[in-house]
């Protein structure tokens, strides 16, 4: 655990960067800080590993204080990811990532052996250990960024907007690439972004700092979109925080109904009698594998031929399809939103229906958990790591 | 000069080893000299000035002011401490190399961007380690372009020390060529190897370049072909 205790900063030209911070980062899980851009985020992070000492107050590590050691010794523990990368532009990629391992003093053989065991960790092909950093791309040189943090093992990370100069879609990416490697290595991560979905997306933990290096809130993400502590906070996370938040709910509680979904082989007089006994305007006809076909509407219905079957009739198409079990309300009320026939589409692994769920039902969900009251813990919140 | 050929090549065949060999020998060793020493005192200062700013504006002014005073002053000036010794000639050049290589360490060490600094200290590099594995290798294309211009500029200088003396291909001109002969053959013969050891040179050090930063070899980039601006003003 890294604590702050009545930590404050003050430069010498008087800028106040982090005024009183007590904050707690528990091991093994990624706390992020976000804020405005000079609200004292990177002040913060680098006071871990003493690039900048705290003119008051004390910065802890598992208890240790860490003015009490060696920086040099210090920061070879501590894994530190940057911007720009921040590689060396006169070593090769292989020699890059073996930086800190050099450093302690490990054989060159043994150095490369770890270095390449990271590469393939985070995803560069073997080809690319002799080339040089220029030679890369700027997601690429990410990626070298993270491995060289991760090369003597350490077990802390700190990130500086690792992600923010590079692409979206690459973003995107990376931070998949960092939630996998973190549900595998369960570091102390300390992430520094100024982006409220970057923050969400990443931290077990998310720290919302305030101008003037104040503490705002700290607070699970579903927290924080659920129950921001005031207008600051509010202001800062953006309008939709609502529907947002649902992406921290299962769509496995949502009630799925598949007395709704008839076969190609079934006839339309069946579909007649389905849409009048449920009181339900469309049916949803599935292939013989169950995969979904698409969706037809009572209009339609009542212009075909009673003993025509279904798979010979025309229909809508069913738009996007949510996995059952492995995404969130978001999801779900996504692909009603974007379904011809207002009802989303729920899948299970292998991509067959497993049911369909009306607006109606997903808005008392989605109502369920709006409740400021409601706890994650308690209706099965997907954590970073489900 | 009148009916004589331009290239006697019986005189050259007769004088191939002294004086002509011997005075290409004394030349490269008076040009290398002040290479080697001025390469070894812009390092420290460059370092320092890098390290320390205040420091810059006054060693580059330094520098400068002895790179405008005319050469053969230079060599009477210390004639009277070194007399008719090698010395007479090696400090004035060294003296010279200096207003052009202390700039180019000076910019090679700048040339290390801000995050790769931070970032080196970060993962847990001290001020000396950073310096000998980080800020010297990636100065040395600015370091070797500076080497490139003081050679050449110290390679043609030398010949200016025969005016004091002093051997060297200027020796080989001036003697042979026009006090005892008027004589064409030992001038043609001292300009060709002259230029010939500054192009030679000139290969060797983009030979060692290309050895020792194999990460600027196959690109473009800025550090790769770092041109370094001469000094204003040429003592020669
Ligand atoms: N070395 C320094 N000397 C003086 N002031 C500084 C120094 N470093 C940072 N500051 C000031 O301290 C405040 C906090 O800076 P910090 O870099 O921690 O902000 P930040 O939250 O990381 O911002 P950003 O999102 O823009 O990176 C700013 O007002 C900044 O100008
Ligand atoms: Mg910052």
């Amino acid at each position: 655990m890294i604590t702050f205790e009545r930590v404050s900063k003050r430069f010498p030209d008087g800028t106040v960067a982090v005024a009183s911070l007590d904050l707690e980062i528990p091991t093994g899980r990624t706390t992020v800080f976000v804020g405005p851009s000079g609200c004292g985020k990177t002040t913060s992070l680098r006071m871990i590993n003493r690039m900048v000492d705290p003119t008051d107050g004390v910065i802890s590590i598992d208890g240790a204080d860490v003015r009490g050691k060696d920086p040099a010794e210090l920061r070879r523990t501590i894994g530190y990811v940057i911007q720009q990368a921040g590689l060396f532009p006169h070593r090769t990629i292989i020699d890059n990532i073996a930086t800190v391992p050099f450093l302690l003093g490990w054989s060159k053989a043994k150095a490369h052996a770890r270095a390449r065991e990271l590469m393939e960790l985070v995803g560069l092909l073997p080809e690319q250990a002799r080339r040089y950093p220029h030679q890369l791309s700027g997601g690429q040189q990410q990626r070298v960024g993270v491995a060289r943090a991760l090369a003597a093992d350490p077990p802390v990370l700190l990130m500086d907007e690792p992600f923010s100069a590079v692409d979206p879609v690459v973003r995107a990416s990376l931070q998949e690439e960092l939630l996998r490697l973190q549900a595998e290595l369960h570091k102390t991560i300390v992430f520094v972004t100024h982006d409220i979905e970057e923050a969400v997306k990443l931290g077990d933990s998310v720290a919302v700092f305030r101008p003037g290096g104040h503490l705002a809130q700290v607070d699970h993400p579903e927290r924080l979109l659920a129950v921001p502590a005031d207008d600051f906070v509010e202001g800062f996370i953006g309008y939709d925080r609502g529907v947002r938040r649902l992406s921290f709910f299962r769509a496995d509680a949502l009630p799925l109904r598949s007395d709704i979904v008839l076969g190609e082989e079934d006839t339309v007089a069946r579909a007649r009698e389905t849409v009048r006994a449920h009181g339900e305007p469309w049916v949803l006809v599935v292939h013989a594998d169950r995969t979904p076909k698409g969706w037809l509407g009572e209009p339609a219905l009542t212009a075909a031929e009673p003993d025509a079957l279904l798979g010979s009739l025309a229909t809508d198409p069913y738009g996007h399809v949510f996995r059952v079990a492995e995404d969130s309300l978001r999801s779900a009320l996504d692909a009603s939103v974007l379904s011809p026939a207002g009802r989303a589409v729920g899948v299970d692994a292998q991509g067959q229906v497993v049911g369909v769920v009306a607006q109606s039902e997903l808005g008392s969900a989605i109502w369920s958990v709006g409740g400021e009251e409601s706890d994650p813990a308690e209706r099965g919140a997907v954590g970073s790591d489900g | 000069m009148g009916d004589q050929p331009l290239i006697d090549v019986d005189w050259i065949l007769t004088n191939l080893g002294d004086p002509i060999g011997t005075s290409l020998l004394e030349h490269i060793k008076l040009s290398f000299l002040p290479i080697l020493f001025g390469l070894l005192l812009a390092l420290p200062l460059g370092v320092l000035s890098a390290r320390w700013k205040p420091l810059y504006p006054p060693v580059l002014a330094g520098v400068n002011i002895l790179y405008a005073i005319p050469s053969i002053a230079l060599f009477f000036l210390v004639l009277p401490y070194t007399s008719f010794s090698m010395w007479t000639a090696v400090i004035p050049l060294t003296l010279y190399t200096l207003a052009i290589l202390v700039p180019n360490v000076v910019d090679g060490l700048g040339q290390v961007p801000d995050h790769v600094r931070q970032a080196a200290t970060a993962m847990g590099f001290g001020p000396m380690r950073r310096l000998l594995q980080v800020d010297l290798p990636v100065a040395v294309p600015f370091v070797i372009a500076g080497l490139r211009i003081a050679s050449v500029a110290t390679i043609s200088m030398v010949s200016v020390a025969s005016l004091v003396g002093l051997g060297g291909l200027g020796q080989l001109i001036l003697t042979e060529g026009f006090r005892n002969y008027k004589f064409l053959t030992p001038i043609l013969v001292g300009i060709v190897l002259s230029v010939a050891l500054a192009f030679l040179v000139d290969g060797l050090l983009v030979l060692l370049q290309r050895w020792l930063t194999p990460w600027t070899r196959d690109d473009s980039r800025k550090a790769a072909r770092a041109a370094a601006p001469a000094p204003e003003g040429d003592p020669a």
